[in-house]
């Protein structure tokens, strides 16, 4: 660049921000997401409730498996929340930057005092934004219905992972929305960008965990004189497998909502030897263990927005 | 039975054979009556009305009341009513026969039938030594009945009692129960009630029990003459230190008391307890690191601990050592410290594992399961932290290359 403007690059960051988060709260599209995630979720907690109250007699964290449990035929919160957050997130992403230019505002905007930093990083916190109050929202109210079906206030361990899980989700959710972001600076057509988050997101949740063992098996074949094979075979499975998003997010939820999780990975019998099992880990112990998943949601989430940074500034935006 | 009764022979000609019989019976001595009783067969059994007592002569404590059995018989006759009297008392008797519980002064025998009556006698104060003969007299219509007894008034025997275990020493432990069989007897002439008492080193506790009965007893019945067996049993407090601790028992009751003397021998023994550091089970290690946790072990015994050997059951590559290995002695309620150094191993997962710590010593020892909390290596957050930090960068690299257009 040989020309450096002024001032700073985030100037009217929060106009933008705020702006966009109210222009997604009254489109329809996130309406119908949001009704669709609070129909769901009411209905898998509401039987998840039903489930504890005919089953659990006396539990520590009778909180958090409001969040777990599992009623057929519908499926736990937690795996509701897995599906559909990329769903809200890519409804709330796909047209960020592409549908300005066909609607032939992108230019209108940019000929305010406004740079490109802060019209991208300004949608994407409009985004983040409103994710965030859904998901608060969604997450009182399971606790409210908790509290008002059950009849028990949580504890404040429950409380504390329940805001771990919030963050894991939303965090889980700033994934897949810079992804959406990604394809929208990317692609021209909001059609092709929407269908293209919608093509990543279902090969990350539905195809993935089929398509993990498949590589695994190319890659690490078993030798059946070789024990250790069988094992190497399984290390690489579950890296590839680590690869989306929806197995990071799973394997957080796993271990920040259960908090007798000690390990995520593969076990020998004598790391097991003498350890209690069913004992809950302290919280701190349960972060540690998630960590690694936690910081790679993290790193994904600014190496997809890095990306679709990079992509918007070299983008010829004069229609 | 002695037969005492007298009668006169019948004169009225109906009933000569029968008086024949008597006199017979009554002229020949016991045995012979007997025999010839049983030769006679059933249809000859005797007939005639006796006046009979169990006991003809007996002795009696001076002043005290004596009551002597009678019995008023008819065989074979029709109803006989006889008047009764008591001749050849000393002034200063009294006397009185009581029939069905009153005093009464005739009675009449059914045929076939007996009357029983109590001769009720009261002696004078004094006397002792002394034999009385009297008779007790019934009169009929037509004959005279006469019995005579005899009685000696001896002195009254003051009451007495013994006591007597059979082991009078026992030894045990502190936590033995100590069983003591003591008979007692009532030497005395009267029955009497015995009230039980103990006295006992302080937080011993002794109970009385019959023979083997549960009940715990405080007094028993004894008769005269009767002897029963005790079960005392002796419950020493659990910190009883070792040594000889005499029990005294004593019976007292009648006017007339026993003791005895019991001994419990207590040997010491030690008892060991393990507690963790604070007296807490549980503690904190990181996967891969030594962590050093002092435990206590405490002598809370009557005698010391010895050669108390430390061992611990890790987990599966874990490594626990001791320092010392080995505690030679611990006074009784003294304590020693042992360092417990763990190793848990590199491979260990994050959370809880039980490790059993335990100290084997001579006679005493103990164990302890201790919780240890894993914390694994902080190398993955560092590594989570430079994957975002990596990212960050990446991030603040394309904003200076690209930025504010």
């Amino acid at each position: 660049m040989t020309s450096r403007r002024e001032g700073s690059p985030f100037a009217g960051l929060s106009t933008i921000a705020l702006k966009e988060a109210a222009d997604h709260m009254n489109s329809i599209r996130i309406h119908l997401v949001m009704v669709l995630v609070l129909l769901t979720a009411i209905g898998s907690v509401y039987a998840a409730i039903g489930q504890i109250k005919a089953t659990v007699g006396e539990d520590q964290f009778l909180f958090l498996r409001l969040f777990t449990t599992a009623q057929q035929p519908l499926p736990s919160f937690v795996f509701f929340l897995g599906f559909l957050v990329p769903l809200v997130a890519i409804a709330l992403g796909f047209d960020a930057i592409n549908g300005e230019y066909n609607r032939r505002t992108l230019s209108r905007v940019l000929s305010q005092p406004i740079y490109r930093d802060a019209l991208l990083t300004g949608k994407f916190m409009g985004g983040l934004l409103v994710i965030a109050i859904c998901l608060l929202a969604l997450w009182l109210l399971v606790t409210g219905l908790g509290m008002l079906l059950l009849g028990l206030p949580p504890s404040s361990e429950e409380i504390t992972r329940g805001l771990a899980f919030l963050f894991a989700s939303f965090v889980y959710a700033g994934v897949w929305l810079a992804v959406a972001m990604a394809f929208s600076t990317i692609v021209k057509s909001p059609a092709t960008s929407a269908l293209c988050a919608l093509t990543a997101w279902l090969l990350f949740t539905v195809f993935w965990p089929m398509l993990a063992p498949l590589i695994a098996g190319a890659v690490a074949p078993v030798d059946p004189l070789d024990p250790l094979t069988a094992v190497h075979q399984i290390d690489v499975q579950q890296a590839i497998a680590r690869i989306s998003p929806n197995t990071l997010y799973g394997e957080t939820t796993l271990a920040l909502l259960n908090p007798a999780t000690r390990s995520l990975g593969l076990l020998f019998t004598d790391q097991l030897s003498g350890a209690l099992m069913g004992a809950p880990l302290p919280f701190s112990l349960s972060v540690a263990l998630i960590w690694p998943q936690l910081a790679g949601m993290i790193a994904a989430l600014l190496v997809l927005f890095t990306i679709a940074y990079v992509s918007f500034q070299r983008q010829e935006i004069r229609a | 039975m002695i037969p005492a009764g007298i009668r006169a022979p019948f004169s009225t000609p109906t009933t000569w054979i029968a008086a024949g019989l008597t006199a017979i019976g009554l002229a020949s001595t016991v045995p012979q009556a007997h025999a010839q009783s049983a030769a006679s067969a059933a249809a000859q059994s005797p007939t005639g009305l006796w006046l009979t007592t169990p006991y003809p002569e007996f002795s009696a404590q001076a002043g005290k009341n004596v009551s002597v059995p009678l019995k008023l018989a008819n065989r074979g006759l029709p109803p006989q009513r006889v008047e009764f009297g008591v001749d050849g008392l000393p002034g200063g008797w009294k006397w009185e026969i009581d029939g069905g519980g009153k005093p009464v002064t005739a009675a009449i025998a059914d045929p076939d039938g007996t009357v029983g009556l109590t001769l009720k006698l009261t002696p004078p104060e004094g006397d002792i030594g002394k034999g009385v003969n009297f008779a007790v007299s019934g009169k009929t219509s037509a004959e005279a009945l006469k019995l005579p007894m005899a009685m000696t008034l001896t002195k009254t025997e003051p009451a007495k009692l013994t006591l007597e275990p059979k082991l009078p020493a026992l030894r045990g432990t502190a936590k033995s129960a100590f069983d003591f069989q003591v008979d007692i007897k009532n030497d005395g002439q009267e029955d009497s009630t015995v009230n039980l008492l103990s006295k006992a080193p302080p937080g011993f506790q002794v109970t009385f029990k019959q023979g083997y009965g549960s009940q715990e007893l405080t007094s028993l019945p004894l008769k005269a003459g009767e002897s029963k067996t005790l079960s005392i049993s002796v419950q020493p407090p659990d910190n009883a230190q070792a040594g000889q601790y005499p029990v005294a028992v004593a019976a007292s009751g009648g006017g007339a008391s026993a003791d005895t003397r019991l001994l419990l021998d207590i040997t010491g023994r030690p008892s060991v307890s393990l507690s963790g550091p604070q007296g807490r089970l549980s503690g904190d290690a990181t996967a891969g690191q030594e962590r050093t946790f002092t435990f206590t072990l405490s002598n809370s015994g009557s005698a010391p601990a010895r050669d108390l050997k430390l061992s611990a059951s890790p987990p599966a590559g874990w490594k626990v050592t001791f320092n010392p290995e080995k505690v030679d002695e611990i006074a009784p309620g003294g304590t020693s410290n042992v360092g417990v150094s763990m190793t848990p191993s590199n491979q260990a997962i994050a959370g809880d594992y039980m490790v059993s710590v335990r100290a084997n010593g001579d006679g005493a020892s103990d164990s302890a399961n201790f919780r240890v909390t894993v914390r694994t290596s902080t190398l993955w957050g560092v590594t989570g932290l430079g994957v975002i930090g990596a990212s960050a960068l990446m991030l603040a690299f394309a904003v200076t290359r690209y930025g504010r257009r």
